[in-house]
């Protein structure tokens, strides 16, 4: 079957094998965005995080197929004419990441939550950060990165 | 720098440029791998794409012990798409293993565990390689299996490999000093034994390799944490010289040991790859990673120690069983590290050990993080504070006199040249207020707080390998000035790329943003070990200062012959090259001097070579041998406050201290430790499975979650002011240290906090429960284990072992409830609505629903939610998120605004329909619960027609075959009425509750009872409601509550699992049932 979505802004057409085939797979084998990275195919861990219609959902239990017409965004589409979005650059100045592998997840989660919420509480930062597991960094870092997110937001007018 | 430091330390010892003061080092550079990380752009295996590229699937044995009588192929190779098919016959027959080659990397004549690799298949795609597999046919005869440490040495215990009696894989014994005498002049002397469990390194990326053959040479992306290591064992598994495999390390997503070398799956890339002539790309799923990579080695660890009146220690003696699991890997050298290791964290004078490695029928183990120490810090800390508890002395104090410092030597000649134990427990202590919350306990023994503190010492780097623990690095000085590292050590995550920049930016006077690095291959890079016993910092760190070195040496000659000065003269500042006190106008570009060396007649390139040895020595059988050139220590303390009523216990704050000498970056250092110390606690506390048969019952993040966000506590970061003299810059290793010790540390603070000591990992509610009241236990009958039911029980009890078949379906998306009532009746269809029950059924059994999905998600009637006339309306496929966002909600709902927060994240109940939730009428889960509670009633609909009727009759007599939900409707509470849910999580993170239960309670003007009702969830096939008749008419009386709620005990059937058993799960209904129920009413009260 054939869906239309907007993927990070832009037309997309995708010819689906099966009705059930999930949104990661097509991200990542059909259109070649591997930002999004599947992490256990069961919802539990988070790390295939990605925004559909304005909030965040796992990648590996959405079927593509209900997509159809939606707004679909991934890590791949948050840098601006090569400027990193201040929720990227966040992560870097808090040094929160080290094998990487879950950050586009929890990046696009923090994205979600301060699009929503642009000065959440603590309870609110946590609750999110919780969603999405970190083998690494024992979320401090990343925790860090949400409110280095939300000064930056502020500064650039963002929120 | 500490005064002690300026006494004792050799100054001249000591790296120049740490005494002029560092330019790069111990700053917060930006990370090397930052960019590629939070854009999506690093390349991972699994994002690999090739032309031509295939993909792979694994068939693994579904029995722990069999002999293979036949495999068929037959059906699996006619497929179409399949390009592929390989077992055993296809492979060199050779064994190969890091120590003791054991393992064949598909399996011949033999498995010995579930998991084990026994054919594998390349096909055009996933899903062909998968179907593919479920269609080889392989006859099995059945032997019996061991799997137990007690199971493994009984006599006539069945052999695991038929070459090994009493299946021991390996052990060694030794005696250092007078024990015997050491324990004669003992005053005090304790001992017990611990036991230690299996822990996934659970690497958010799981193993994977890309391999392709091109002239007789195959090259293999793999996300290894060792590259030459992996390239020696891939080439002894494939039959071919070193030379002909060349391994090209992608990024790595996770390692902590589970990624250096051990596992079959990228051999087995390589065999289908030359087989089918393309390349191929092989990537563990989750429940392979479970099944079939290397976790932590479990152990029994019998410890026995001897202290003189005063508080020293006079001797120490182990006896230690090792769980191998069925293929050995790295579990030889983890033995010796956890037997040894340990010896040079406290001055023991004389200590003697046996330790013992066994084969069972268990997924075989490996290296993780700290290496055995763990395991060996699990006992021997704990029984260091049974020590401090007979000696009358507060542990830090005990721990205090007995610890190692600079000039010791432990009784396996272990030197220790820099060591600041002392150091890292003063500060630990401090951090976490230790004495003052010490004596607030000794003056409030009740309280359910306590304080638990533990050491432990890790090598950097260790000889294992053979006679050398060395690194050798290249640095170039390229002719635009800027310098590339070229080193095959690699990086992890741990954030080698950055620290070994900002080693050779140091050295070479270069800024930091002018060094490159490159990513490990093997046919480019001089050898080097890799990744592993905390040593790239310390080892790979030297190397390349050397090279830096060697290559600052050649530039500094090339100015001398430009400037026609004496290199003395002349000095490098920030890029540019000038005479020392010149003028800035004399100074030129590092890239002018370097391009006038090259391009000049019989010009030469600056290539700067280091090569560097770990100074140690290659310990003997009974690891005699300093195993380290140095040796880096920490120590943690805990605070907890246990819950007495459900035995779960709340960790308050975690103080970690490290001694890695020099900090080189600070916040990749302090990260490693928060990671470590969160791994620690999964290990203590979130991390285990239920077994059957010799296997996890459901290998996911299901039944093994690990430590969220919520769940860690503030941990305190710290180092000690510290300088390696071997080290660069005076720095060490610290990527396993923050690990080690902090099980024993929990286990420590629960012990201080209400008198319950664990010796069995994992630490659960339920063991503090039972200790803290065995009454509730007297009459508990244990049933039979059930057979397991969950993803891979089904699969492979049903001959699909790899879950997935390709199949054509359809996907209906209509636009009326009508013509949603039409399509269903007609059957074989499933309703999807946020998809997410579909999707998991598919991942978990390998079967779509039905042959027709039907999207009921773009029904405007069924997307309808609101309240009016307190009546709240909530159509089907309104989504738990945007209920839980409804104005008024909470205010009216509470119960049910409290179940959606306890349902899951937000992304979770983005996916989670109300409809989902409730129609499966399943009591477990949290939103029918409290709705149940709220009396909700239900709205449903079939050809015949529509009926609204409660929620408790459905759960009756359940939904016709053809009967949709449409909606839910709920009246709100009268006046004076009070809500509460509560979801019972022993582990304390997200997963399936133990016990959830959700109240509701109304008062009259006199604060009486006019309504009670409780639901208890989780424990049934359906809810618990029990009559509270006997609270109407009262005012609040907690026992009497408490007694009403007794009735729950008798009549929730639970079932035992990995959440506690049976009768735990009855004592929490009661006690959550009680404890919401009283909420309920308290707030009614207000």
């Amino acid at each position: 079957m054939l869906i239309k979505f907007t993927l990070n802004g832009d037309p997309a057409e995708v010819h689906l094998k099966s009705p059930d085939r999930l949104l990661v797979d097509v991200l990542r084998d059909d259109l070649q965005l591997t930002g999004t990275k599947h992490g256990c195919g069961i919802g539990a861990c988070g790390t295939c995080t990605i925004i559909l219609d304005g909030a965040p959902v796992s990648s590996c239990l959405q079927l593509a197929a209900m997509c159809d017409g939606s707004h679909v965004r991934t890590v791949e589409g948050l840098a601006e004419a090569g400027a990193l979005h201040p929720v990227q650059q966040a992560f870097i100045n808090k040094s929160a990441m080290q094998c990487g592998i879950c950050i586009p997840g929890h990046v696009m989660q923090c994205v979600s939550l301060l699009e929503k919420n642009p000065n959440p509480s603590d309870e609110d930062i946590r609750m999110s950060v919780d969603g999405v597991y970190c083998r690494c960094t024992g979320y401090v870092k990343i925790i860090d990165a949400y409110r280095e997110a939300i000064a930056l937001l502020k500064k650039a007018g963002k929120a | 720098m500490s005064n002690r430091h300026r006494t004792l330390r050799n100054q001249t010892l000591r790296d120049p440029k740490f005494e002029a003061g560092l330019l790069v080092v111990g700053k917060d550079v930006p990370r090397t791998d930052a960019i590629p990380k939070v854009t999506g752009a690093a390349q991972y295996v699994a994002d690999i794409h090739m032309p031509g590229m295939l993909h792979a699937a694994v068939l693994r044995s579904p029995h722990p012990h069999a002999r293979i009588l036949s495999i068929d192929t037959s059906a699996a190779r006619s497929m179409p798409g399949v390009k592929a098919v390989v077992t055993g016959e296809d492979t060199a027959k050779r064994k190969w293993g890091a120590f003791r080659p054991d393992l064949y990397p598909l399996a011949i004549n033999k498995v010995r565990y579930v998991g084990d690799e026994v054919a594998a298949v390349a096909a055009i795609d996933p899903e062909t390689a998968r179907a593919a597999v479920d269609r080889i046919v392989v006859e099995y005869e059945i032997l019996p299996g061991v799997f137990s440490l007690d199971e493994a040495m009984a006599p006539g215990a069945a052999l695991v490999h038929d070459d090994t009696p009493g299946n021991v894989a390996h052990e060694f014994a030794f005696e250092r000093g007078e024990v015997d005498a050491g324990f004669k002049a003992s005053d005090v002397i304790v001992e017990g034994t611990w036991d230690s469990i299996r822990q996934w390194h659970s690497s958010l990326e799981t193993i994977g390799c890309v391999a392709h053959w091109s002239n007789n040479r195959v090259s293999m992306w793999c996300n290894t944490q060792t590259p030459f290591l992996a390239r020696g064992r891939y080439a002894i598994a494939l039959g071919v010289p070193e030379s002909q495999v060349r391994v090209i390390q992608t990024e790595v997503g996770g390692g902590f040991g589970g990624k250096s070398g051990d596992d079959n799956g990228s051999v087995i890339a390589a065999i289908l790859a030359r087989k089918a002539g393309r390349p191929v790309k092989l990537i563990h799923t989750r429940e392979e990673e479970f099944l079939a990579s290397h976790p932590r080695m479990p152990m029994r660890y019998w410890v026995r120690l001897g202290f003189s009146k005063a508080g020293k220690v006079l001797a120490k003696e182990i006896r230690m069983w090792a769980d191998n699991g069925a293929y050995t890997g790295k579990s030889q050298a983890i033995l010796g590290a956890a037997t040894v290791r340990h010896d040079a964290l406290y001055k023991y004078p004389n200590a003697r050990a046996k330790s013992t490695l066994l084969y069972t029928n268990l997924v075989p183990t490996g290296a993780f993080r700290g290496f055995g120490n763990p395991s060996a810090d699990w006992a021997v800390e704990q029984a260091w504070d049974l020590a401090a508890e007979k000696l009358n002395m507060d542990v830090v104090d005990l721990l205090r006199l007995n610890a190692v410092e600079d000039g010791d030597v432990s009784p396996h000649n272990h030197k220790i040249t820099s060591g600041e134990l002392r150091q890292c427990i003063d500060k630990a202590a401090d951090l976490i207020q230790w004495k003052s919350k010490r004596e607030s306990k000794q003056k409030n023994k009740q309280s359910n707080r306590g304080l638990g503190m533990g050491c432990s010492i890790h090598v950097n780097g260790r000889r294992s390998f053979g006679d050398w623990d060395g690194s050798s690095a290249i640095v170039r000085i390229n002719e635009d000035g800027r310098a590339t590292i070229i080193t095959g050590e690699g990086e992890i995550g741990q954030g080698a790329l950055t620290v070994l920049r900002q080693i050779a930016a140091e050295e070479l006077g270069l800024p930091y943003e002018d060094v490159d690095i490159t990513r490990p291959d093997t046919d480019v890079h001089p050898h080097s070990l890799g990744a592993l016993a905390s040593r790239v910092t310390y080892v790979a760190g030297n190397a390349v200062k050397l090279a830096a070195t060697a290559a600052h040496k050649q530039l500094m000659a090339a100015a001398a012959e430009q400037f026609k000065k004496p290199v003395e003269e002349l000095t490098i500042i920030n890029g540019q090259i000038g005479p020392r006190k010149g003028a800035e106008s004399e100074f030129k570009p590092v890239s002018a001097v370097v391009r006038a060396n090259i391009y000049k007649r019989d010009g030469e390139a600056i290539v700067g070579v280091g090569n560097w040895d770990n100074p140690s020595d290659f310990p003997d059988h009974s690891r005699y041998g300093n195993e380290s050139g140095a040796y880096n220590f920490a120590a943690q303390a805990v605070e907890v406050e246990v819950d007495r009523g459900t035995g779960v216990v709340e960790l308050k704050e975690i103080s970690a201290v490290v001694d890695c000498g020099t900090v080189i970056h600070p916040s990749a250092a302090q990260g490693q430790v928060e990671g470590a110390v969160t791994q620690g606690i999964g290990l203590a506390m979130t991390e285990y499975f239920d077994w059957h048969n010799g296997t996890p019952t459901d290998p996911q993040y299901i039944d093994y979650p690990l430590p969220s966000a919520e769940f860690v506590p503030k941990i305190h970061v710290a180092f000690a002011d510290s300088y390696e003299p071997s080290g660069p810059f005076g720095a060490k290793g610290l990527g396993e240290i923050g690990l080690d010790a902090i099980p024993a540390a929990i286990a420590n603070a629960i012990a201080d906090a209400v008198g319950v000591r664990i010796y069995q990992l994992p630490i659960t509610a339920e063991k503090i429960h039972r200790a803290l009241h065995p009454e509730l236990y007297a009459d508990e009958k244990v049933a039979p284990a059930a057979p397991p039911k969950g993803g891979v029980w089904t699969r492979l009890a049903t001959g699909r072992p790899s879950g997935t078949r390709p199949f054509t379906m359809e996907l209906v998306t209509p636009k009326t409830v009508d013509e949603a009532i039409a399509l269903y009746a007609a059957g074989d269809t499933a309703i999807v609505s946020g998809g997410m029950s579909h999707a998991l059924r598919r991942e978990r059994t390998g079967f779509p629903q039905a042959k027709r999905l039907m999207n009921v998600g773009r029904i405007a009637e069924l997307l309808q939610v609101g309240i009016a006339n307190g009546l709240l309306h909530i159509g089907a496929a309104v989504n738990q998120q945007t209920l839980i966002e409804l104005p008024g909600l909470r205010e009216h709902w509470a119960v049910l605004a409290e179940a959606l927060d306890a349902a899951g994240h937000t992304r979770v109940r983005q996916m989670t329909t109300v409809g989902g939730s409730v129609a499966p009428l399943i009591g477990g889960f949290d939103m029918p619960v409290a709705l149940l509670a709220l009396n909700a009633r239900v709205v449903t609909a079939t050809a015949a027609g529509r009926k609204t009727w409660t929620l408790a009759e459905a759960f009756e007599k359940r939904l016709a075959r053809d009967e949709m939900v449409i909606a839910i409707e709920v009246d709100a509470l009268p006046a004076r009425s009070g809500s509460a849910f509560h979801k019972f999580l022993p582990r304390g993170v997200m997963e399936t509750p133990a016990a959830n239960a959700a109240a509701t309670v109304t008062l009259d003007a006199n604060g009486k009872c006019i309504a009670a009702r409780l639901v208890v969830g989780a424990v049934s096939w359906k809810p618990v409601v029990p009559d509270l008749a006997s609270l109407k008419g009262t005012a609040f009386d907690e026992a009497r509550i408490r007694a009403a709620v007794q009735a729950v005990r008798d009549m929730a059937q639970p079932l035992a699992n990995v959440r506690g058993s049976a009768m735990y799960k009855r004592n929490m209904a009661v006690e959550i049932g009680a404890r919401t129920l009283i909420r309920a009413w308290q707030k009614a009260a207000k």
